[in-house]
Order: structure tokens, then C-alpha cells, then sequence
């Protein structure tokens, strides 16, 4: 479930830009809007444009993921993300 | 946070997960068939009803007197049960049996079907098809038929009807909790990663928990639907037995006690699809059964009717039609509690846009399995840590702490 037990301090490391706090909640507050816009355009739209909005909007989650991927196995560095 | 608090969520999240695991696992795995079903039954099976006549298109339809005439001139002395217009081709099914009773008798000999069913053709009122005989040789099974059937079991019951359901149901459940809890566990381990970093620089638990994270965290808001919808689906036998035992029995109290009226002294059918229209305006008829059925009014036509937009397309009315008379006893629309499990289906089945939405629901079923997969990995790579720092404690020399032999080892003897 996950790797760092609470009780145990952080080892000290030399301070590199990502031990820095960073914002943790808007992407993945944004990739939730998203998908709650994309469950609910289709539902209550229906017809061309909602519904295409919808296969947009629940699509860039996936993208997001797949991009992150990407990005880490291509060069293999803690800084893979986006942020 | 609180070092406690943090701590209670990691122990919620363990277990709350461990808990469900498995289950979502076999939920996940047979509903990527189930949500293709349609395609792969047209696929591998194939339409096996005769053609349609073409006919020039406005052609009306017959009137479903005729149907119904037809249908009792085939089987003279039988009972007509129900007549359901198909919803997309251009046919009505009728339904018969020899009587009510040997339908109800049925139910204590599970291979009798004294039940069958006649296809028309909507337009012309002709004969399209018939269910086979009882006595007939049972029609082979197809490999698609037991798989999917398979799935479809699974998926909904884990074979154990009434109690898979209700304990998939509380699976569903304990998933949101889980849910809930990484997300709280999330904001505490992310505080100094990116979004969507996976550090694969270092120790291995770190990719798979960055991976858990990343997928997790993308599919979250996706995953609590499908899994707050599952619950409520699963919950549909207790939910409409508490509407019948409510209101519809308030409704039917004064006819309970009056007999089933003959076949052939009714009120026309054409005409009670036509009032239930009216009763329900917005909606669409969608089947008619007959007084007597087992959980309608002994003297009254109950009509299915649901709304035409796909939100309210599964919200179903029921009209009563009184078959003595022919006039409308009224519409009854369905407590709050079934339009919220109506509207709450499309959000699980994914099947109200398209086959692209039906992709995506996939795609984002596969991640989410990535999501369990990747717990799984996180939890047993902690207990065989745990399980090695015992084996040092008692004096075991484990060189190589990824040897494949180790874990094998403390599997076995440690605990």
C-alpha cells in the first residue's frame, strides 16, 4: 500500500528543488472535474457536441497517465513529473 | 496531520483494501466482456432473426388487437401473459402460457417452462419467429453463451444470488472507503513529488508506489462512481421488494381480493397502450401484462412506460388500466429511492454514449485494475520486509534480500 511508514522520519538528503513542498491537489482535482464533467455531459446531453465533449473530457486522464509514463521510463530521474 | 491520524488512515486503507481486492479484481476482469456484450454476441453468435419485410417507411403499425387475436387464435384456450413492442426493430413480442397457475407451478419444477412467446412483425401482424417447444431438443450451447454467462454471474452474484449480490454490494462499499482513505494518504505522500512523478531511480517499492499513486489518483473520481453505482445496483432485489411491500400494496388493496376476469371479456390492448400514453405524457409504453400476473392487480392491464431522454429513459412508470373497463386508474411514479438506482445504472455500465464511452469505461477499467495490481505488489513486498526482519532477528543469514528463494522460505515457517 505504500512504501514509507509514517512513524519513520525522512532520511535527511541534499536539498534539491523537489524536496520542496509542492501544490499536491490541483491535478488531481483538475483530472476529477474532468471526469465528472465527461460522466455527466453524455448523460445529460445526448446528442453531438456533449457527447463528444464527453469522450474528450474523460480521455484526459488517460492521456495525462500515459504521458507521465512516458516521461518517467524515458528518462529515469525522481523529476519525471509534471507539476 | 497527526503521525496517529496518518497512521489510522494507512491501517483503514490496508485493510479497507485488502478486504476488497480480490473481489474488484473479478469484478474488474468480467465486466471488460459485459461491457462489450452486445458486440460480441453480434460477433460470435450472430442475429438469428428472419429478415424484416421492407416496407416503405412510415408504414403504420397493425394494430395490437390483431396481434393479440392472432396470438390466442394460435393457441386457442391459452392465456396471453404480456405484449412488449421490441425497442429498436420493428416487432412485438407476445408472451403466453396454458394458465396462471401452471406459470406459478413452474416455480417448484425448475425445468418445466410451461411459458413461450410469439414474435410479430409489428407492421404487417405476421408470425416472425416462435421460442422453441418444451419438449424439443434443448438448442446447443455456445462457447460465447457460457463465457459471457459466466461473466455475467460473476460479475453480479459471484454465483450466490440474493447473498453474492448484497455481499458485493458491502464490497462496493468498503471500495469507496478505500478510496476515500488513499486519497487522504495521497495528499500526505505526494507533499514533495510532483504529480504523475514516478521515481524509478531508486528502490523498486518507490516505483510501484509512485505507479499506485499516478493511476490511482487519475482514475479516482471515475472509480468511486462506478463503484458507489455497483453498490446500488446490487441493492435493486431489496429495494423493489420494499416498493412492493409499500406503496404498491397500498395501491392494489382494494382489487386483491376480486378474480382474475377471463381472457376474452377484456378491454381492448391497443387502446390501454393508447391511454397509458396519455397518462404519462413524455414517456414512451414500453410493455403491457396481463391482470393476473404475479405481482400486478388481479382485474388491471399494467403498463410499462419510461421517459424518452436518456436520463429518464430508465425511470419507468407503471399505469394501471382497468381490464374490466378500459379506464385509466392511474400513473404511479416510482419512490425516490428506485429513480436514484434507475438513474445510477448508465454511470456503471457506461453504455450511454457511444462506443467510444464504452472504450474509454474499458481503458479506464484496465488502469484501475493497474491500481489493485500495484496495491497487491505494495502489500506483499512490506510483509516479506517484515517477514525479513524477522529471519535476521532469529539469526538467518539472508544475503541477497531479492533472492526468489526467501520469500518461499518465510512464507512457510515464519509465521
Amino acid at each position: 500500500m505504500n512504501a514509507v511508514s509514517p512513524e519513520i522520519p525522512m532520511p535527511s538528503r541534499p536539498v534539491s528543488a523537489s524536496r520542496y513542498p509542492v501544490a499536491v491537489w490541483p491535478w488531481p482535482i483538475a483530472l476529477g472535474l474532468l471526469t465528472i464533467f465527461g460522466l455527466l455531459s453524455a448523460l445529460l446531453g445526448q446528442q453531438g457536441i456533449w457527447l463528444a465533449l464527453s469522450w474528450a473530457a474523460l480521455s484526459i486522464p488517460l492521456i495525462v497517465t500515459v504521458i507521465c509514463l512516458i516521461r518517467a521510463w524515458r528518462r529515469p530521474s525522481s523529476k519525471g513529473g509534471l507539476s | 496531520m497527526t503521525t496517529r491520524a496518518l497512521r489510522r488512515w494507512f491501517v483503514v486503507h490496508k485493510w479497507t483494501s485488502l478486504v476488497c481486492t480480490l473481489f474488484l479484481l473479478i469484478v474488474c476482469v468480467t465486466g471488460l466482456p459485459l461491457l462489450f456484450s452486445e458486440q460480441i454476441w453480434d460477433t460470435f453468435v450472430g442475429d438469428d432473426d428472419p429478415p424484416y419485410e421492407v416496407l416503405p417507411p412510415g408504414t403504420p403499425n397493425a394494430s395490437l388487437d390483431v396481434i393479440v387475436d392472432k396470438a390466442r387464435a394460435l393457441y386457442p384456450g391459452q392465456i396471453i401473459t404480456s405484449v412488449n413492442p421490441d425497442d429498436d426493430e420493428p416487432a412485438v413480442l407476445v408472451s403466453m402460457a396454458p394458465s396462471w397457475q401452471a406459470l406459478k407451478d413452474d416455480e417448484n419444477y425448475p425445468d418445466r417452462h410451461s411459458g413461450h412467446w410469439i414474435k410479430f412483425d409489428a407492421r404487417t401482424a405476421k408470425v416472425l419467429e416462435q421460442s422453441r417447444p418444451a419438449d424439443a431438443p434443448k438448442e446447443p450451447r455456445t462457447w460465447t453463451g457460457i463465457i459471457m454467462g459466466i461473466c455475467n454471474r460473476l460479475h453480479t452474484s459471484l454465483f450466490a444470488y440474493l447473498p453474492g449480490r448484497l455481499f458485493l454490494g458491502a464490497m462496493g462499499g468498503v471500495f469507496v472507503a478505500s478510496l476515500v482513505s488513499g486519497t487522504v494518504l495521497y495528499g500526505r505522500f505526494m507533499k514533495r513529488l510532483p504529480f504523475g512523478s514516478v521515481r524509478r531511480d531508486r528502490a523498486s517499492r518507490l516505483t510501484w508506489l509512485d505507479l499506485h499513486n499516478l493511476l490511482g489518483a487519475a482514475t479516482l473520481v471515475w472509480a468511486t462512481v462506478v463503484g458507489f453505482t455497483g453498490l446500488v445496483n446490487e441493492l435493486q432485489t431489496p429495494l423493489f421488494g420494499l416498493w412492493r411491500v409499500t406503496d404498491v400494496r397500498q395501491i392494489l388493496k382494494p382489487y386483491a381480493n376480486l378474480p382474475v376476469p377471463a381472457q376474452d371479456h377484456l378491454s381492448s390492448v391497443q387502446a390501454a397502450f393508447d391511454t397509458a400514453a396519455k397518462a404519462a405524457p413524455g414517456n414512451e409504453v414500453t410493455g403491457l401484462s396481463f391482470p393476473g400476473a404475479s405481482f400486478g392487480s388481479p382485474v388491471h392491464y399494467v403498463l410499462w412506460t419510461r421517459g424518452n431522454t436518456p436520463l429518464r429513459a430508465r425511470l419507468f412508470t407503471p399505469v394501471l388500466v382497468d381490464a374490466r373497463t378500459g379506464e385509466l386508474t392511474g400513473a404511479y411514479p416510482m419512490p425516490w429511492y428506485l429513480r436514484f438506482l434507475e438513474i445510477s445504472r448508465p454511470l456503471h455500465f457506461g453504455d450511454y454514449g457511444g462506443m467510444p464511452l464504452k472504450i474509454l469505461w474499458a481503458l479506464l477499467d484496465v488502469v484501475v485494475i493497474g491500481v489493485l495490481v500495484s496495491g497487491l505488489v505494495l502489500w506483499a513486498g512490506k510483509r516479506r520486509i517484515a517477514t525479513d526482519a524477522r529471519l535476521r532477528a532469529l539469526g538467518y543469514e539472508l544475503d541477497d534480500p531479492d533472492d526468489a528463494a526467501v520469500p518461499v522460505l518465510t512464507a512457510g515457517d515464519a509465521r
